[in-house]
């Protein structure tokens, strides 16, 4: 049967496209890299053969001279070695990540007195051991080379005494001119650097002020008008049933991302039994998020619309009848309201535009709901996100009026994040500018002072995230250079010597050890909470004391002039708005043809860590572009345009979008969800003194077009005319390419309803394949039973991973996680555009397509023209899921067959063994690899002069963070997961030594420990009772591409979509099964006439 | 520093002896029990001799008669800083000198101090240090100094041999012109090389064979010997003697590598090691006190006023055992799991001066024994108890069915390269 169907490689051998024709000629798409081996310069020296001989014979004599002289090793041991440190064995230490943005009680891995690695500590209950990309990626911050190595002056290196003086003779001035003295932070959870900035604030007199990159400043203000109380509340996603989110990206960004997704992650966890406590989650948003991908049900809109569909939700739960501007999904609210009437006090309404009004009516919706102590609590309140937008503008007004004398900046860099409102032209009024960052950024590059800080690893902390709940940080290395605590600059400017971590123990004895009842003396309360890093108080002990406080507050508050330490309770008391006035401010707001919303990306967040290389090539989990900034457009308002990016193609055009006269140009990327009529770009970009690395990433600073609203809080969108394409092309290094899934069983995917009502085969049914015997008959048989080998009997451990797709929410905290602990090598964006990327594990992301088989077979359509249309997603609402794939460490594994030299083969643990020194780079194993998961190292990105800039471990002290117990690849071979075996490895000794049995749970893979939805499990299978046994033994389980037939040990389960749809894949399969049939009878009986 | 090559063959032959004899000895060993002079070995000969010597602390000789009471030696060897407190007689003691002896509270058993207080009141001797004195050779030692190498003495004879043949052909040849001109018949013509080959065409091809096939051979050992640095023996910036600490004074290996018990690495000790006791020993027996200068120069310590008081400098050492960075090696499993004797891999270091590699280190001198080895620790252990009672159902019927560490997936590639 000869195949005369033509079938294109792309839309540019279909149009014929000259240029695509001709390099079609050609056996390679691109050249092979082979310049960079025999380069021109190298090609027009003739060498003779004898030459060679002579190379030959030079060099093996120099081998065998060098061979002869035994290389010197010298190891130097600590002269006094520290009683808790044994060299070869890692200790941890209990500590607190908070950046202003994330906050996370953390585990710090130290090998020989060098954090190397983050961990969530399982003791908190507000974190509850989990943690995201970005704390996972804190740690090679740490070793950033372009931190400050002293205290600065003017620009330049000086001495801290000098700087000391200077800045206090300066204050000393600026305050007798009659200008006051403000000091300026992000988010400070710490209760003792803010009782630290106090002391400072009463010697000099002035006011703290705090401000967030990206403000939430309306949830607190809107309580303030429906609870009285300026406080963000806590929010429980693991009680909620019904949680309904307003562009909130509570997963990756908005307000607390790591409890969120825990507690989201609960909700999602579910087996047969508790299948109907599965969470159903409705998102509105505008440009597809994390945590929109997630949804159950998706609805997209513009930002100015968002508003509408708050009170058309409140119209339809109260029956009220406030205005709605504009056209909503009125099917679709009406089925939301009905779910949440429903599930009173086991709903949750969230909503993450920064606008009261908006806020006031969610606000009232969750209380009539009854949801206020059971899905969120503002009476155990958070102390996330405490910037205040009102006390921010009169700061930038005192600044521009030249009031204020002395301007100190910890913990923020408004020169960057607050660029729309005029800071940096304020700042120039001020006489002294003094900033605390740790590192270069916009702000410290205008200060005059640079005061820098420890980085978190090393210095001495405190949180109090939670009302009732306390967390200590606690240095794990020397400070690496001079820099010096912020909480012992400030004290020492108030007079105070004594040391951070004195202070800490002097706050806790005064203030927090007196709320417990557990411990009768102080140093046992202290050294627990320091050995467990939390100190969780119990909430009625503690509410008690927080009233009794109040109080003697006020008391004191009389007598204190213009001290402030903490914004909480005291913000001017505005006008109350009620429900009315907040939807007439709604209805009021006025929607744009074109509209520009400013999102976080997970990895870079709000920003800081715009120079850590880990996080700029980590793919951005929707879009899969890596170290790019760009703008995120729906395809159907591009076509026609701008460059599609089709079929591979991954050239795009470059627009220039336009707010309030200010523009940027930036290249346009399709995504498929994002709301028609808008676009998106990120924050964290268009660094411009921050170093190397986040100058390589280039893009813009989004933070120029944030606006203020009628409240007087930040607008994260604006009006925007966008430019046709300015002709340039721009080339993105994207690390999927393939959208959709083409029918296939990738991602299993089945709603609720199907799940519980009908039998497995119509949901998860088995790929089979046919066997043929030697009468020429066939059957159809499972993979499994199809072999080219006999298995083998093996003993002992069988190790295994199971992945709930359901529970995965794509965030891509593994991916880090995995960075870390394997030394995996940063490559940079040219080799990531040639596919050339070093992950150990991805996450695969795949938007719903409009065209499926049924369609297909009702429209009547051929096979090509079905494929060609199921390759492009659903533009404008698609269905997302995520897969992470890593080795899948197959049993009867097509890579172990193919190598010629057995560097790859099988342990008796059922382990894919990939032994880097015995590689000789054939890469046959990643072309017979079927998942596609083995990474070759082109080059040696540890040492090749073309990555110094890019790659951590290049500079001497980047390289302190690789792990000592795993292999740092070098050029010419292959590598891929090993599924952590050095942790494997190092828990199996463990339980020798202690003479026990391995008890599951114990060895945990890096992705499987910091996955915040316990997505991912492993364990040994043939312990029956292992969490991952019992996984694999669900009818959930498949395996990806299981019709191969090489039985891999990562087993997925199945995804459930909250829905009440049916969908049953019987009568389809059946139909092409019967027709499959039909097929091979005739071409047997065309084989037997040959035959005869 | 570097050796000169030495002869594969008698590389093989020895390090073979070493391990089997090794090997014998090893099973020959009690296994675990509390024997009372292994405990003293190793915990308390750093500081205390057995005869009426003082070293850090007292000798031991006449202990029984010094201190009758067991109970009381008990309770002053567990813990003897609190124990001061308490009682009269050992305060009087503890003031007898500024060195404080080691609480082993917590380092030992309570039947552990028992067993020790019991060897000890049995009145103990020093042992002969008849072997040391020697400096005995050992099984590892391959050559001797002074020794003739074979192959010279084969060279020898072969240039006399050739010299002769000379000799005696230019005699034949003279005689044979001398004939030849009696004779009136032509002299002798004179062949050049080249004539001379292709006359002699046999013989050139079997000097060509013979050279070839040895070159080959050669070559071949050579390259194998490649990165294998069996004999290394480098000058470390001390001279340690390995003999003087392990040798006659009895210190366990893990006194000072402590990390052989914990860690992957047995580790160099750190400086404040070798302070718990030269604190009070100033002198060596052979170096004076030079080399234990050193370590007080390291320290930052002041032998005079015995503090520390300088800026302490660390000591760069020699590494001996050096394996590639792709190699996972972890002392904890062989050591303490797997109950291997330091000596197996690392050869009799009591009787060396200079620390030497004796074991190649090769991945097939690992891979052989992890063939022949059958896990002595893996029998008591319940974290193998599955595992081995599987294994040993597979093999049992068998001619071979030990279970060795091969057997139990020891040879895998991921169980030392990550």
């Amino acid at each position: 049967m000869g195949n005369k169907n033509k079938y294109w490689k792309g839309i540019g051998e279909l149009t014929e496209n000259p240029e695509l024709l001709k390099a079609k000629e050609s056996e390679f798409a691109e050249q092979l890299p082979t310049d960079i081996f025999a380069s021109d310069a190298a090609a027009e020296v003739s060498s003779s053969r004898r030459d060679f001989l002579k190379f030959l014979g030079f060099s093996v004599g120099a081998a065998a001279l060098a061979s002869c002289e035994t290389p010197v090793t010298k190891t130097i041991p600590y002269v006094f070695k520290p009683e808790e440190v044994t060299p070869g064995v890692a200790n941890w230490y209990a500590s607190t990540f908070n950046d202003g943005n994330d906050y996370c009680s953390i585990l710090v891995k130290t090998r020989e007195g060098r954090p190397i690695k983050i961990e969530g500590n399982p003791n908190s209950k507000i974190t509850k051991g989990v943690t995201n990309a970005r704390v996972q990626g804190s740690v090679l911050s740490l070793y950033d080379g372009a931190r400050f190595k002293t205290a600065m002056a003017k620009g330049a290196a000086a001495d801290w005494k000098d700087v000391d003086a200077e800045l206090s003779k300066a204050i000393a001035a600026a305050t007798a001119s009659g200008k006051s003295v403000r000091v300026l932070t992000g988010t400070v959870l710490s209760p003792s650097m803010r009782s630290a900035i106090g002391e400072f604030l009463s010697k000099t007199g002035g006011k703290h002020i705090s401000v967030d990159a990206v403000s939430q400043y309306a949830i607190r203000k809107s309580h303030l008008n429906t609870h009285d109380k300026l406080e963000m509340p806590t929010y429980h996603f693991d009680k909620a049933k019904i949680i309904v989110s307003f562009g909130a990206d509570f997963i990756t960004n908005w307000v607390a991302p790591i409890e969120h997704s825990k507690g989201y992650g609960i909700g999602k966890k579910i087996n047969k039994e508790t299948a109907n406590n599965l969470s159903n989650h409705i998102q509105i948003e505008s440009t597809l998020s994390v945590t929109g991908s997630n949804a159950d049900m998706r609805m997209a809109c513009k930002p100015s619309e968002i508003g509408n569909y708050v009170v058309a939700l409140y119209n339809a739960l109260s029956g009220g009848s406030l205005p709605v501007n504009g056209k909503v999904d009125e099917k679709g609210i009406a089925k939301i309201a009905e779910w949440l009437k429903a599930n009173k006090g086991k709903s949750l309404i969230v909503c993450g535009v920064n606008d009261v009004a908006t806020q006031s009516i969610v606000n009232e919706m969750n209380k009539w709901l009854g949801n206020y102590g059971s899905t969120l609590d503002i009476e155990t309140s958070s102390n996330y996100r405490m910037g205040n937008d009102d006390d921010f503008t009169s700061l930038v007004k005192e600044m521009n009026d030249g009031k204020v004398g002395a301007l100190i900046m910890y913990g923020c860099n408004p020169v960057y994040t607050a660029a729309s409102s005029g800071f940096a032209s304020a700042l120039s009024k001020v006489d002294v500018k003094v900033s605390m960052n740790t590192a270069p950024n916009e702000t410290t590059a205008v200060c005059d002072f640079v005061c820098p800080d420890h980085h978190y690893l090393e210095s001495w902390a405190d949180a109090n995230p939670r009302k009732g709940h306390y967390s200590l940080g606690q240095p794990t290395i020397q400070p690496l250079f001079k820099t010096r605590s912020a909480m012992e600059s400030f004290l020492l400017w108030a007079g105070n010597n004594s040391s951070a971590s004195d202070y800490i123990k002097w706050y806790w004895a005064k203030s927090v050890f007196p709320m417990q009842g557990k411990y009768m003396d102080f140093t046992s309360f202290w050294n627990y909470s320091l050995h467990d890093g939390v100190a969780e108080i119990g909430t009625d002990v503690m509410l008690k004391m927080e009233e009794g406080k109040k109080e003697d507050k006020k008391k004191e508050e009389t007598k204190k002039e213009e001290v402030k330490t903490a914004v909480t309770e005291e913000a001017p008391k505005t006008n109350k708005m009620d429900v009315s006035a907040a939807a007439a401010m709604i209805a009021a707001e006025k929607s744009a043809p074109i509209e520009l919303i400013i999102y976080e990306k997970t990895g870079l967040g709000f920003g800081d860590n715009a120079n850590n290389p880990w996080m700029l090539e980590f793919p951005d989990p929707i879009s899969k572009v890596t170290w790019d900034h760009y703008i995120t457009m729906n395809p159907l308002d591009m076509k026609g345009k701008y460059a599609m990016l089709e079929r591979q193609d991954m050239i795009g055009d470059m627009a220039t979008i336009t707010v309030n006269g200010k523009s940027a140009t930036l290249p346009v990327f399709p995504q498929p969800g994002q709301a028609r009529g808008t676009i998106g770009i990120s924050v964290g970009y268009g660094r411009t003194a921050l170093g190397k690395v986040a100058a390589l990433a280039g893009g813009f600073n989004a933070y120029e077009f944030v606006g203020t609203n009628n409240e007087g809080t930040m607008h994260y969108s604006a009006p925007v005319t966008v430019s046709d394409a300015t002709g340039e092309k721009f080339a993105f290094a994207c690390t999927q390419q393939h959208h959709t899934m083409m029918g296939r069983k990738i991602v299993n995917e089945t709603t609720l309803a199907t799940f519980t009502s009908v039998e497995k085969q119509h949901w998860n049914e088995t790929e089979m394949v046919t066997m043929f015997d030697s009468t020429g008959g066939h059957t159809k048989v499972e993979p499994t039973k199809a072999n080219l080998w006999d298995d083998h009997k093996r003993l002992g451990h069988h190790w295994a991973m199971a992945i709930d797709l359901t529970a995965c929410n794509g965030c891509g905290a593994c991916v880090i996680s995995c960075q870390a602990e394997n030394n995996v090598a940063v490559v940079g964006k040219e080799q990531v555009a040639k596919t050339r990327d070093m992950a150990w594990i991805r996450i695969d992301r795949y938007y719903s397509s409009d065209m499926s088989k049924d369609k297909a077979h009702e429209e009547g359509k051929g096979s090509i023209d079905m494929y060609l249309e199921m390759e492009n997603p659903t533009f404008e609402n698609p269905k997302v899921v995520f897969q992470p794939v890593m080795c899948q460490h197959c049993n009867h594994a097509p890579c172990e067959t193919v190598c010629p030299v057995l560097a790859t083969n099988h342990s008796s643990e059922r382990l894919n063994m990939m032994t880097y020194n015995r590689c000789v780079g054939t890469r046959y194993c990643a072309n017979n690899c079927p998942y596609k998961v083995r990474r070759f190292n082109w080059f040696n990105y540890n040492g090749n002069y073309r990555f110094k800039d890019i790659n951590p471990t290049q500079d001497e002290l980047g390289r302190m963070v690789l792990n000592p117990d795993v292999v740092v690849r070098s050029r010419g071979v292959m590598e891929k997961c090993s599924m952590c075996v050095q942790r494997v490895q190092e828990g199996k000794m463990k339980s020798k030594v202690a003479g026990e049995k391995l008890h599951d749970g114990a060895i945990q893979t890096a992705c499987s420990q910091s996955c915040p939805a316990d997505a991912i499990v492993f364990g040994d299978i043939n312990d029956t009772n292992s969490a991952v046994a019992k996984m694999a033994a669900d009818e959930r389980m498949y395996h990806l591409l299981e019709e191969v037939g090489i039985q891999p040990n990562v087993f997925y389960l199945t995804k459930i979509r909250n829905s009440d749809e049916v969908v049953s894949h019987e009568k389809h399969q059946n139909k092409e099964e019967h027709k499959g049939s039909e097929e091979h009878k005739e071409e047997h009986k065309e084989e037997k006439k040959e035959h005869a | 520093m570097v050796k000169p090559c030495k002869s594969q063959w008698h590389r093989n032959t020895a390090i073979f002896t070493t391990l089997a004899l090794i090997f014998f000895l090893n099973i020959s060993s009690a296994l675990a029990q509390l024997d009372g002079k292994k405990i003293y070995k190793a915990n308390c000969r750093s500081c205390h001799y057995l005869d009426d010597k003082s070293s850090t602390g007292p000798g031991f000789q006449g202990l029984s008669g010094k201190h009758p009471d067991k109970e009381w030696t008990f309770k002053w060897v567990k813990n003897n800083v609190s124990f001061a407190k308490t009682d009269s007689k050992a305060a009087e003691i503890s003031k007898l000198t500024t060195n404080t002896m080691t609480v082993f509270e917590g380092v030992l058993t309570d039947d552990e101090i028992k067993a020790v207080i019991d060897y000890l009141y049995t009145n103990p001797t020093e042992e002969k240090k008849v072997d040391v004195a020697k400096g005995g050779s050992g099984a590892t030692t391959s050559e001797q100094e002074g020794g003739i190498n074979p192959l010279y003495l084969v060279l020898v004879v072969i240039t006399v041999m050739l010299i002769i043949i000379s000799a005696l052909r230019s005699v034949k040849r003279n005689l044979q012109n001398t004939y030849n001109e009696k004779h009136g018949l032509p002299p002798l013509e004179e062949l050049n090389w080249r004539q001379w080959c292709s006359r002699n065409k046999r013989t050139v091809a079997l000097i060509v064979i013979v050279t070839t096939s040895y070159g080959l051979q050669a070559g071949w050992y050579a390259l194998k010997d490649i990165g294998v640095y069996t004999g290394y023996k480098p000058e470390q910036p001390i001279k340690f003697s390995h003999k003087i600490h392990a040798g006659e004074n009895g210190i366990s290996c893990e006194y000072c590598h402590s990390g052989v018990l914990k860690s992957k690495v047995a580790g160099v000790p750190s400086a404040n090691v070798c302070m718990n006791c030269h604190k009070g020993i100033e002198q060596g027996p052979t170096t004076g006190t030079d080399e234990i200068a050193k370590i007080y120069a390291a320290t930052g310590f002041d032998a005079a006023t015995k503090t520390y008081t300088k800026t302490p400098q660390p000591l760069k050492w020699n590494k001996v055992h050096v394996l590639p960075d792709f190699v996972y090696f972890n002392h904890q499993q062989h050591v303490v799991v797997g109950k291997q004797e330091c000596k197996t891999c690392h050869g009799d270091l009591t009787q060396m001066d200079v620390a030497e590699q004796v074991s190649p280190l090769t991945m097939g001198w690992c891979i052989d024994c992890h063939r022949k080895t059958e896990v002595p620790g893996m029998k008591d252990n319940p974290y193998y108890e599955d595992l081995h009672k599987k294994l040993a159902e597979k093999y049992s019927g068998q001619k071979d069915s030990i279970i060795t560490v091969a057997r139990m997936g020891g040879i895998e590639c991921a169980k030392c390269h990550y």
